[in-house]
Order: structure tokens, then C-alpha cells, then sequence
């Protein structure tokens, strides 16, 4: 079976856990600030904090996922004492109770990979949480959470049952707890078996929340004989009192809102008589006939509506005959009993489903592109009906296109907040008092780019903490406070996606990056460096200023390792550094990976993209502007500097250096470090938007070639990138011939 | 004559069906149900039990449950529901 029901429901729980954990960051960090400012906490954030806890509890125990749900239970006891008020928050507190949330989210991630037992170190963490509670600790807590004990009641009216068992009575009223009471009402489909979920589970997490006196309704149960054993027929209705709020109900059925009709209303359910006496429950009258007193929309909050669902049960089933107030528990009640919800907005959508639609958009561009080139082949006046309509048309699949690529945006928040953790480990680590600033975490980029940013920004993090940041007593000699600040921030700056990480450090010590740089042989003893040259020294591979090898980093995995991973996603790592204030990281990257704005060549009649946001300027060069630099090479003179030429059919090995570069076309590319190179093509044809397809998979990486596109006339080109193909060249621009012929 | 069946450790849906089988080829006459085992009694296979009872009863038959694992109590207390109702005490 290719298709696992369970496997799906857990993945969702997981995916919720997630942005349960997210909240919970969110709320201890303005717990956080709330303590830098004037120390009072506000209410509703600490119960933020409850509930997430808390709804990561209730999941996890509908799946039985003990270790979790200990912790979990454990974690949420002390938010419920700061919920009352009976414990203060301070500065250590806060500490723990981030610990708390790290080592929770890593309950979560244990439980999601299928391992058992618990991280290391969380009991400890947990005593030393508990003991912020000082007395009212509890001296053992279980293991296994208990659930409430609870009354029990039953309804079904069997009149050979015999007498009155224990069942047939009304539930004892639980003694009003001062806090709600509420009638849940629990109808699983066949579904909810079938994706391996149980109603007992459901059962025991309401239980748990509070009070609960469980009521069992079989009266659509049918006959032995008749029973299909996989169909569902049992409800159930829990009358549960306490401290319950109805988003803690709801949370207990996440999992299975879809697979089962759930009630849920507020106040104990009297007028829905759902215990009604059994002597009161057998009308002679066959239900069917009654006309259904109340409709099934019927808006009554109070009450869940009668239903004469019934009606398919023959009057001569026997035993089984159902009564009207058990019948009244049939069928789905209707919406408009449900208390009403804000609409939902947001919809949880399989990635996948995603990327199709994604890589149909990018067909209906291609295929746009094609349609566009018949109709300007086929010579129509430009102002004709067809010229009209194909622009518009182009005009709708720009825009399908643009909001397609929006779906996959993702604000950058989660990727922040576990740089947030990545902060506190690496400050721990190092003995260093630092504060992460976060800007800009709204900041949408597409998904599979933020997925694939964390390690080079966890790398980024850590080397900021450790060699950006002075030791504390350092910083004091400086005049700055212990307390080091590390900023993480992103934006949206033309058409690209900017991703800083900065520290407030001591900056680059460039004589000494200098110095290790000529030691390791990395550059030549004699060399004149600028200070942008230096400080791209720490991209080299194997460079590593760390004198002494920290449990951070110092390895010799160094920043090459960043940038690999940032060109990787089409995208640019600069430093920027100055001496005693800090340095400062910047990552620019395409907002998608999936279409880019490029300019189509033609090189040695192969047609080529180049992403546009490389190309600084084209330029068609004179015969002056070329000067030759050594046997094979040239450079050209543009705007009063040398720019390395490069031909790009002979990069490509296409065809070898032309005689002449005269009267040839230019783009002039910039890196990020603002190094320049010139690339001669023969033709430029347009400048367009093209749908990036992947080559990795086919081919692996490929020097110079960043992915590859299909044009609109059907034709594949390749997406080269400029930068890696610079690197790579060989830079020839001249051979034997050539030489000759100058020699001649 | 009480026919012995003992009930699986897991009753949850895939032990439904064979559940429902294993009992009405003992129809007709007394059944005792062995529980002792049992550590997880899922909503489909008490719906068996359930409906296996109301027929026993229907039938005057006997159908007992024993021995009950501490589960199998646990589960139908938690599903709002007492021993007795999954049982038939029989006619004679």
C-alpha cells in the first residue's frame, strides 16, 4: 500500500507541533522583552505559552506518545503556576523556560523520527524548571499522565437488559469546578478506523482535560448479523466540567476533524436529554413515523437536534429498537450547532501538490512562450484581435504565475527562531552573554530556499557568536556593555531576497586574516590586498581564524562551506567589516528558484540564458577598449577599468578564441564582492522570464551551469552562472593563430 | 457447554472482522470470551462485542467475558460503558 492514513494524520500532528513550537518561541521571547522593559508580564502571553504546550500535550497523547507527553505535562505544570500568578519570572527563569521550549521541540523531533525515550538532559532540565516552583513542586510526578476519574453512564434502552444495571440512570451533575462545562459529542466515521485512529484515544484526551462523564449511544448499532465489522455505529458524548476552554476541546480532535462529526457545546447537555430514563425510551409508535420535530438545521445551541434517522431501522428490530432521545444522536448535527469559528485562514497544503502546480504554471509560461512565437510567425498586424488577446493572455500568466510563486512563499520566521536557539546553545558553549535581534521575520521567501538556508546560516550564527563577538571582558575594555548582539535580519531589496547576519564585535582583524592566509600559503607573501580582498579570504577553503579550536567551530569547515551552499541557491555572500564595530554578512538571493529573469544569447549558434540580475551592462567593444594581457588572455577598458574578458563559446568549448573581438557584444557581470568580468556573445535576443529546470538530478553539477529552461520555441537552453563560470575559465581570449596573425 | 474463545492482545480494526467471524461460528450456543490478554480494545471490535451480546441476549444464550485483562476494563469504562452490557446472562 503506497497510501498510509495514519502515517498522513501524524505527519499533520507534526507539522502542527511545528508551529505550535513557533508560537511558543514567539511568546517566551516577548516574555522576554516584557522582562528587559518594565518586568510586569501580560496575561495573554503567558497563556500563549500554556496552550501551546498544552495542544502539543493533547496531540501527542492521542498517538501515545508517552515521552512527550510527560514532558510536555511536566513543562505545562510550571506554566500553570506563572498562569497564576504563583511564580515569578526573572531573568534565570526565562533562561529555563527557553531550555524548556528547545528541549521540548526536540521531544517533538525524537517522537517525528520514531525514537524512543527521551533527549539527553531533559530530565534534568526538568527538575531544574520544577524547581522554579520551590515548594510546590511536585516531589513525583508520574510518568504516565492519569486521567481524571470520571462517571459513568449509558443510555441504550435494551429492553431484555434486565432490571436497571448500573447504566440507565442519568450521570450524576459533576459538581460545578467554577469552570465550564461542556457537552462533546463524538461520531467517528468509518475513516477515523480506518486511519488508525481509535476513539479511545480521544476519549482518554478529553478525560484528561477535566471532569468527563463518557456516555456510550449504541442505538445505531445494528444487529449481530447485520453488523459490518468495519463500519462505525458507536457516538459518544462526554459531559466534561472544568477549567476547559473550547480551543482545548477542539485541540484533542485536530487530527480527525475530517474523519469523524464532532459537536461541541457548551453547558451540560440536560436539554439534549441524552440520559434520558430507559422506561421512557421505547415508544411503540415506530420513530420513523414521528415527524421529526425538529429540523435538522435548527440553530439551538443547547440543544443537539433530533433526527429521525431512525427511519431506515425496520420498527420490527427487536431488542435493538432505537429510542427517539438516543435516535436524536445519529445523524451529523448540523453546522449551525457547531459553535461558529473564525474562518480558518490559513490551508495546510501538501507540498507537493504545491510544486505541481508550480511546474504547470511553468508549462503554461513555456507553452505561452510558444503560442506567442507562432502567432508573431504567422505575421499578423500587431494591433489584430489574436496580438490583443496573446498579451493579455501574457499579462494573466504573469500574474497566475507571480501568485503561484507566492503560495510557496514562507516568512522567515521559523528559520529565525531556530537561529534563536542555535544563539543561546553557541553563547552557552563559548561563555558569552548574547542577545539575538531578529528584523524583518515577515519576510517571505520560497520555501525550498529557507529550507535550504539553515546550515549555512547555523554556521553563520555560530561564527558570528564565537569569532564576531569579543569575550565579556574584552567588550568591557572596548566600552560596550557584556551583553553581545548578533543581528539577524532579511528584506526584500529589488526583486531579491537580503539575509544579514551581523555582530557588534571586535570586525575583521585583517593583518591577522593577512598573515594566516600567507602561513597556510593561501596568498602570496608579497600580495597587495585590499580590504575587500582580505576578507574574502575567509571564503577560501581551509581558512580558519580560530587560534585555538573551540567546541564551535575552528575546524577547518569554514565559510567556503557557506558560500558553496548560498551559490548552490543562485545566490551571493559579501562581508562587510569594520575594525572594533563589527562585521556584517550578507547573503542575496533569488526570491524563487523556479523562474528567474534572464537575458537570452546566442553563442556559436547555441542559444544561452544569463540571469539578469548578474549583468551589470552591455556594451558592443571598439578596438581600443581591448588590450591584451599576457599570451592567451585580454582584458578590456570600460568606464576607466580592466575588465577580464572572457569569450563564452570558448569557456563552453563551444569553439576556440575569435581573431577578433571587435565590434563584438559585452555583458558586463558583477559579483557580490563586486569583482567584474566581461563575456563576449555573438547576439543578445531578449531579455525574459524562463522557468528554471533543474539539471542536478540528470547531471549533477555542471561548472558554470546554473540549471537549464525550455525556450518558447520548444528549444532547451542552459541557464549559465556567470560567477562560477568566471571562476572556472580559462580566460582565453586569444590562441596560437591569433598571435600569428598578429605576429604576420 | 461454553465454548472457549480467547480474544486477541489488539483489538483494533484488523482484528475486527475475524473478531466478528470467531464469534458467530459459535452461534447458538453458550461462548466464553477470554480477555485476559487483551491490552487494547479498539471502538470497532467493542461494537462486535456489543452487538454479539444483544444477539446472546436476544437468544437467552449465555456469553460471559473472563478473564478481563486491567486494559480491557480500563477501555470500557473509558468508552462510557460497564462489563454487564457486553455480556448475556443467558436463560437458564
Amino acid at each position: 500500500m503506497t497510501h498510509d492514513p495514519m502515517a498522513e494524520i501524524r505527519a499533520s500532528f507534526f507539522v502542527e507541533c511545528e508551529e505550535l513550537l513557533e508560537s511558543l518561541q514567539d511568546a517566551l521571547s516577548v516574555m522576554a522583552d516584557h522582562l528587559e522593559g518594565d518586568g510586569a508580564q501580560d496575561t495573554e502571553t503567558i497563556n500563549v505559552v500554556f496552550r501551546a504546550v498544552h495542544s502539543i500535550k493533547g496531540g501527542a497523547g492521542a498517538f501515545g506518545l508517552t515521552a512527550l507527553v510527560s514532558f510536555a505535562h511536566r513543562f505545562e505544570t510550571v506554566m500553570d503556576e506563572l498562569r497564576c500568578g504563583r511564580l515569578v519570572v526573572d531573568h534565570d527563569a526565562m533562561k529555563l523556560f527557553f531550555q524548556a521550549a528547545d528541549m521540548l521541540a526536540d521531544h517533538v523531533r525524537l517522537a517525528r523520527d520514531d525514537a524512543s525515550g527521551s533527549p539527553p538532559g531533559s530530565e534534568t532540565l526538568l527538575i531544574a524548571v520544577e524547581g522554579l516552583m520551590g515548594e510546590r513542586a511536585p516531589e513525583a510526578e508520574e510518568e504516565e499522565v492519569e486521567f481524571a476519574p470520571m462517571g459513568l453512564s449509558f443510555d441504550l434502552a435494551l429492553p431484555d437488559l434486565g432490571g436497571d444495571p448500573d447504566g440507565t440512570a442519568p450521570a450524576p451533575a459533576e459538581p460545578d469546578m467554577g469552570g465550564h462545562s461542556w457537552t462533546v459529542r463524538l461520531r467517528p466515521f468509518d475513516t477515523l478506523y480506518a486511519s488508525g485512529n481509535e476513539p479511545f484515544h480521544l476519549l482518554r484526551a478529553l478525560s484528561e482535560l477535566g471532569s468527563a462523564s463518557i456516555t456510550c449511544d449504541m442505538s445505531m448499532l445494528p444487529e449481530f448479523d447485520a453488523l459490518m465489522p468495519e463500519t462505525s455505529h458507536l457516538i459518544w458524548t462526554v459531559q466534561l466540567t472544568g477549567d476547559i476552554e473550547e480551543s482545548d476541546i477542539r485541540a484533542v480532535f485536530d487530527f480527525v476533524e475530517d474523519v469523524a462529526e464532532i459537536t461541541i457545546i457548551e453547558g451540560s447537555d440536560s436539554a439534549a436529554s441524552v440520559h434520558a430514563p430507559a422506561d421512557a425510551a421505547a415508544p411503540d409508535a415506530p420513530v420513523a413515523a414521528a415527524p421529526a420535530p425538529l429540523a435538522p438545521a435548527l440553530p439551538v445551541p443547547e440543544a443537539l437536534p433530533v433526527i429521525d434517522q431512525a427511519a431506515d431501522q425496520p420498527a420490527d428490530t427487536g431488542p435493538v429498537r432505537p429510542s427517539p432521545p438516543a435516535a436524536q444522536a445519529a445523524i451529523p448535527a448540523p453546522q449551525a450547532a457547531a459553535p461558529s469559528e473564525a474562518v480558518a485562514a490559513t490551508v495546510r497544503v501538501d507540498l507537493d501538490r504545491i510544486d505541481r502546480l508550480v511546474n504547470l504554471v511553468g508549462e503554461l509560461v513555456i507553452n505561452q512562450a510558444m503560442l506567442a512565437q507562432s502567432v508573431t510567425e504567422a505575421g499578423l498586424p500587431a494591433n489584430s484581435a489574436v496580438m490583443n488577446g496573446l498579451e493579455a493572455f501574457m499579462m494573466l500568466t504573469r500574474d497566475i504565475q507571480d501568485s503561484v510563486m507566492m503560495i510557496r512563499a514562507q516568512p522567515v520566521k521559523p528559520l529565525f527562531q531556530r537561529m534563536a536557539r542555535i544563539v543561546r546553545e553557541a553563547s552557552a558553549a563559548v561563555g558569552k552573554e548574547v542577545r539575538l535581534r531578529s528584523e524583518g521575520e515577515g519576510t517571505e521567501v520560497d520555501k525550498t530556499v529557507i529550507e535550504r538556508l539553515a546550515d549555512p546560516l547555523t554556521h553563520m550564527i555560530r561564527n558570528a557568536v564565537d569569532h564576531g563577538l569579543e569575550t565579556p571582558d574584552r567588550r568591557r575594555e572596548a566600552g560596550k556593555p557584556d551583553e553581545g548582539v548578533v543581528t539577524l535580519s532579511a528584506q526584500h531589496r529589488s526583486g531579491r531576497v537580503v539575509i544579514e547576519v551581523a555582530d557588534d564585535g571586535a570586525g575583521i582583524d585583517r593583518p591577522r586574516v593577512r598573515d594566516i592566509a600567507i602561513r597556510k600559503g593561501l596568498v602570496a607573501p608579497e600580495a597587495v590586498l585590499s580590504d575587500a580582498e582580505i576578507d574574502n579570504l575567509l571564503f577560501l577553503p581551509g581558512f580558519s581564524t580560530a587560534s585555538q579550536i573551540s567546541s564551535l567551530s575552528g575546524r577547518g569547515v569554514g565559510m567556503d562551506v557557506v558560500k558553496q551552499a548560498i551559490s548552490a541557491l543562485g545566490g551571493r555572500i559579501a562581508i562587510t567589516s569594520e575594525r572594533g564595530r563589527g562585521t556584517r554578512f550578507s547573503i542575496s538571493l533569488p526570491l524563487t528558484l523556479a523562474v528567474l529573469d534572464g537575458m537570452v544569447v546566442r553563442v556559436a549558434g547555441e542559444t544561452l540564458v544569463i540571469p539578469l540580475s548578474s549583468i551589470v551592462e552591455t556594451a558592443t567593444l571598439a578596438a581600443e577598449d581591448i588590450r591584451s594581457l599576457g599570451p592567451e588572455t585580454n582584458v578590456i577598458h570600460i568606464r576607466g577599468g580592466f575588465v577580464p574578458l572572457f569569450d563564452l563559446g570558448t569557456e563552453l568549448g563551444y569553439r576556440g578564441p575569435k581573431a577578433s573581438y571587435e565590434g563584438g557584444i559585452v555583458l558586463l557581470t558583477a559579483q557580490e564582492d563586486g569583482s567584474r568580468a566581461a563575456l563576449v556573445v555573438d547576439e543578445i535576443l531578449e531579455q525574459r522570464q524562463v522557468v528554471i529546470k533543474g539539471l542536478q538530478h540528470s547531471y549533477g553539477n555542471i561548472p558554470g551551469v546554473a540549471a537549464a529552461t525550455i525556450l518558447g520555441d520548444g528549444q532547451i537552453a542552459l541557464i549559465l552562472d556567470p560567477g562560477d563560470l568566471v571562476e572556472n575559465a580559462t580566460g582565453r581570449t586569444r590562441s596560437a593563430d591569433t598571435l600569428l596573425a598578429l605576429a604576420g | 457447554m461454553t465454548a472457549p474463545l480467547s480474544l486477541a492482545p489488539r483489538l483494533d480494526l484488523p482484528a475486527a472482522s475475524p473478531l466478528s467471524e470467531a464469534i458467530r461460528a459459535s452461534k447458538g450456543q453458550a461462548l466464553n470470551l477470554d480477555a485476559g490478554n487483551v491490552a487494547h480494545l479498539g471502538g470497532l471490535c467493542l461494537q462486535v462485542l456489543l452487538a454479539a451480546a444483544a444477539s446472546w441476549r436476544a437468544a437467552g444464550q449465555t456469553l460471559r467475558i473472563n478473564p478481563r485483562s486491567q486494559a480491557f476494563e480500563d477501555a470500557v469504562a473509558m468508552f462510557g460503558l460497564a462489563p454487564a452490557q457486553l455480556e448475556s446472562e443467558g436463560e437458564a
